[in-house]
C-alpha cells in the first residue's frame, strides 16, 4: 500500500531549502544578465501564469470548487486598477488595493449565490456569473468604455515620498513585480496548506457532508477560499492591465481567460503548490510557440514535411490558429494519461524508479 | 438527567411519512439501541437529530436546548457527533489528517489537533496506520476511522449508524469493546445496528422503529420477547 506523506512536514530538508534559495537568487539576478526584452517578456508571462494558477488552486485545488469564472475576478481587478489610473489619475499601486476590495465584494456576492450549488451546477453558475460581468463591462460604456477597452496612456512611477522607486519604462520593474507577486501567491498557498484552513478546505473537497458533520460551516469556509483566491486573481489582473497597457472585456473578462486559468492547474496538477508552476512551464511556451508559428517551423526542420509542399503551406497558415484544438488535445492527453497532472506523473515515475 | 428528548418528531417526504410521532428520551451516559427493519426510518431519524433534515413536526431537545433547524456544523459544535452508515473517509487525506479535521472543531492549533488525533487513533486502535491514505483502508479500519474522527470533535453524545455493518465477527467484537469503552468515559451513545446479538449486549435500552413509527421501547430482554417486534422482523405468524 502506498504510504502517504503527511500534509504537514515538520521542517524542510536541507536540499529543498538550498535548491529553493538557488532558484530564487537566479531569478533575482536574471535581469542583470539577460537584457533581451523578449526573454524578459516571456518570464513576465510565465510569472503571470503562475499567479493565476496558484490563485485558482486555493479554490479549485484545495477546496474542490471548480470555478470556470475566474476571469470575473481577473477582469474586475484589471478594470478597477485601469479605470482609476486612466480616468482618476490614481497610481496603480493604490488602484491595485481598490481592485482587491472590489473583487472581495464581487466574490462574496457571487459566492453567496453560487455556493448553493454543488459540483457541475456550481461550474455552470460560475461561468454564467462571469459572463454577466463581461456583458456589463461591454454595455456600461460610460463607465468602462465598453468594447473600445481602455488604453493606458501613461503609467505613473512608483514614488515613496518624493523618491521615485521605479518608473515603468523598461520591462525590468515588471519582472520584479511579477516575481514578487508570484512569491506572494506561492506563499499564500503554503500558508493555507499548513493551517486549519487547508485542512477544512480539503475536507470540503473530499466530502462536503462529512465535513459538515465535523463542525465545518460550509458556506463560511467556501467563501473564505473564494475570497483568498479572488483577491490573488485580481492581483494578476491588475498586473496584467498595467503591463499590457490595454484591456477590453473579451481579453480580461472572457471565458478564454477563465479556461486558461483552470488549464494551468489541470495540466500541472491540481491541489499542489508546484502544480501551477509546472502547468505554466508547459502552457506559456506552448502558446508562444503557437503564436509565432514556431511549431510549424519545427516540423519543417525535422524534414518530415517540406515547407514548399501543399501540406507545408497548410500547416504554416493554419497551425497558429489551431491553438484551441491543440490545447484540447493536450487536455485530453493529460486527463487520460496523467490524471494527477504533469507533476503527479513525474512523482509517480520517480517513485517507481526508487523501488 | 435527560440529555436528549425527542418529542413527537415526524418527517415527511412528500406524502411519505419516514418518521411519524416518534418520542423518547435518553439519559446521560446511556447507550440507546435503535433497531427496526430496513427502511423503517432509523437513518432519517438520525438525519433529523443531527441537522441534515429539519423535522417536519415535533421537537428535538439536546441538553434542554431546541435543535430543530440547526445546521449540522452547529450540532457538532454543541457536542453531538454522528458517523455514517456508508462510511465517508476523506479519501485523499491520510488517516491522521482525517482525525485532525475532527479535532480542529475545538482548536485552531494544528499541533494540538495532531496530539488529540494521535490520542483518538490509539483509542480505536489505528495508531499503526496513521500515515496511510484513508482511501486505502479496509472497511473495518474505515469504520474505526469514522469513530476516531467523531471522537476527536470532543462530543458529549455520539450517534453511530451501523458501525458494525459489513464487518467480520472479530472486527465487530473490536467495535463492541470500543463502544463499551466510550461508555465508560461517560459519553451518551445512540446506536443503529442490525446485529441483534451485538445490540443486546451493548444497549441499556432499545427503541424499535417500524414503518416510521415507534413500535416499542424497553430494555433488551423486553424487546426480544415482544411479539410485535418479532412480527415486524419475521412477518406475522399464519
Amino acid at each position: 500500500m502506498k504510504i502517504f506523506r503527511n500534509m504537514h512536514n515538520s521542517g524542510f530538508s536541507p536540499l529543498s531549502v538550498i535548491s529553493a534559495a538557488a532558484i530564487l537568487s537566479l531569478l533575482l539576478a536574471f535581469p542583470l544578465f539577460v537584457k533581451t526584452p523578449y526573454i524578459l517578456h516571456m518570464m513576465i508571462l510565465f510569472f503571470l501564469s503562475i499567479i493565476m494558477g496558484e490563485s485558482w488552486n486555493i479554490l479549485g485545488g484545495y477546496t474542490g470548487q471548480y470555478s470556470v469564472g475566474h476571469a470575473a475576478y481577473f477582469g474586475v481587478g484589471a478594470y478597477t486598477t485601469m479605470m482609476l489610473m486612466q480616468f482618476k489619475q490614481i497610481p496603480p499601486w493604490f488602484g491595485m488595493w481598490a481592485g482587491m476590495v472590489m473583487v472581495v465584494v464581487v466574490a462574496l456576492m457571487i459566492g453567496s449565490i453560487c455556493f448553493r450549488l454543488r459540483g457541475p451546477y456550481f461550474v455552470l453558475a460560475s461561468i454564467a456569473v462571469a459572463e454577466i460581468i463581461r456583458l456589463s463591462a461591454m454595455n456600461l460604456k460610460d463607465i468602462t468604455n465598453g468594447a473600445e477597452g481602455i488604453l493606458a496612456t501613461e503609467i505613473m512611477p512608483l514614488k515613496i515620498g518624493g523618491l521615485v522607486v521605479t518608473d515603468f519604462l523598461t520591462k525590468v520593474p515588471f519582472y520584479y513585480i511579477g516575481l514578487a507577486f508570484t512569491l506572494i501567491t506561492i506563499l499564500a498557498n503554503y500558508l493555507v496548506q499548513h493551517s486549519k484552513l487547508g485542512y477544512y478546505f480539503q475536507a470540503i473537497r473530499e466530502d462536503q457532508d462529512a465535513a459538515h458533520s465535523l463542525g465545518i460551516n460550509l458556506t463560511v469556509y467556501k467563501n473564505i477560499a473564494l475570497a483568498i483566491s479572488a483577491v490573488l486573481t485580481s492581483l494578476a489582473g491588475s498586473f496584467y492591465a498595467i503591463y499590457v497597457g490595454f484591456i477590453d472585456p473579451p481579453t480580461v473578462l472572457g471565458l478564454d481567460t477563465s479556461v486558461q486559468i483552470v488549464l494551468i492547474c489541470i495540466i500541472g496538477g491540481i491541489g499542489t503548490i508546484m502544480g501551477p508552476v509546472i502547468g505554466s512551464l508547459v502552457l506559456v511556451p506552448l502558446s508562444e510557440a503557437l503564436r509565432t508559428n514556431m511549431i510549424a517551423h519545427g516540423i519543417f526542420m525535422t524534414g518530415l514535411v517540406s515547407e514548399q509542399s501543399a501540406a507545408g503551406t497548410f500547416l504554416k497558415e493554419n497551425l497558429g490558429h489551431a491553438h484551441a484544438l491543440i490545447y484540447g488535445i493536450l487536455v485530453v492527453v493529460v486527463i487520460l494519461f496523467m490524471p494527477d497532472g504533469v507533476l503527479g506523473f513525474i512523482k509517480k515515475l520517480t517513485q517507481k524508479k526508487m523501488r | 438527567m435527560a440529555i436528549l428528548e425527542i418529542i413527537n418528531v415526524s418527517k415527511f417526504f412528500g406524502g411519505l411519512a419516514a418518521n411519524s410521532d416518534v418520542s423518547f428520551t435518553m439519559d446521560e451516559g446511556m447507550i440507546m439501541g435503535l433497531i427496526g427493519p430496513n427502511g423503517a426510518g432509523k437513518t432519517t431519524l438520525f438525519n433529523c437529530i443531527t441537522g441534515y433534515y429539519p423535522p417536519s413536526r415535533g421537537d428535538i431537545l439536546f441538553k434542554g436546548r431546541k435543535m430543530n433547524g440547526l445546521q449540522p456544523d452547529k450540532v457538532c459544535k454543541l457536542g453531538m457527533a454522528r458517523t455514517w452508515q456508508k462510511v465517508r473517509p476523506l479519501a485523499k487525506l491520510s488517516v491522521i489528517d482525517n482525525v485532525m479535521v475532527g479535532a480542529l472543531c475545538r482548536t485552531g492549533s494544528l499541533a494540538l489537533a495532531r496530539d488529540i488525533a494521535h490520542e483518538m487513533l490509539a483509542v480505536v486502535g489505528l495508531t499503526q496506520k496513521d500515515n496511510f491514505i484513508a482511501g486505502g483502508l479496509t472497511i473495518g479500519e474505515r469504520k474505526k476511522l469514522e469513530v476516531a474522527r467523531v471522537l476527536a470533535t470532543k462530543p458529549s453524545m455520539l450517534l453511530l449508524d451501523e458501525v458494525m455493518g459489513g464487518l467480520n465477527p472479530a472486527e465487530s467484537e473490536d467495535i463492541i469493546q470500543l463502544i463499551l469503552n466510550i461508555k465508560k468515559q461517560g459519553l451518551t451513545q445512540m446506536v443503529i445496528e442490525h446485529d441483534m446479538k451485538a445490540i443486546m449486549r451493548i444497549s441499556d435500552r432499545i427503541v424499535v422503529i417500524n414503518s416510521g413509527k415507534k413500535l416499542m421501547e424497553g430494555n433488551p430482554e423486553e424487546v426480544v420477547t415482544n411479539p410485535a417486534v418479532i412480527e415486524a422482523y419475521l412477518g406475522p405468524e399464519n
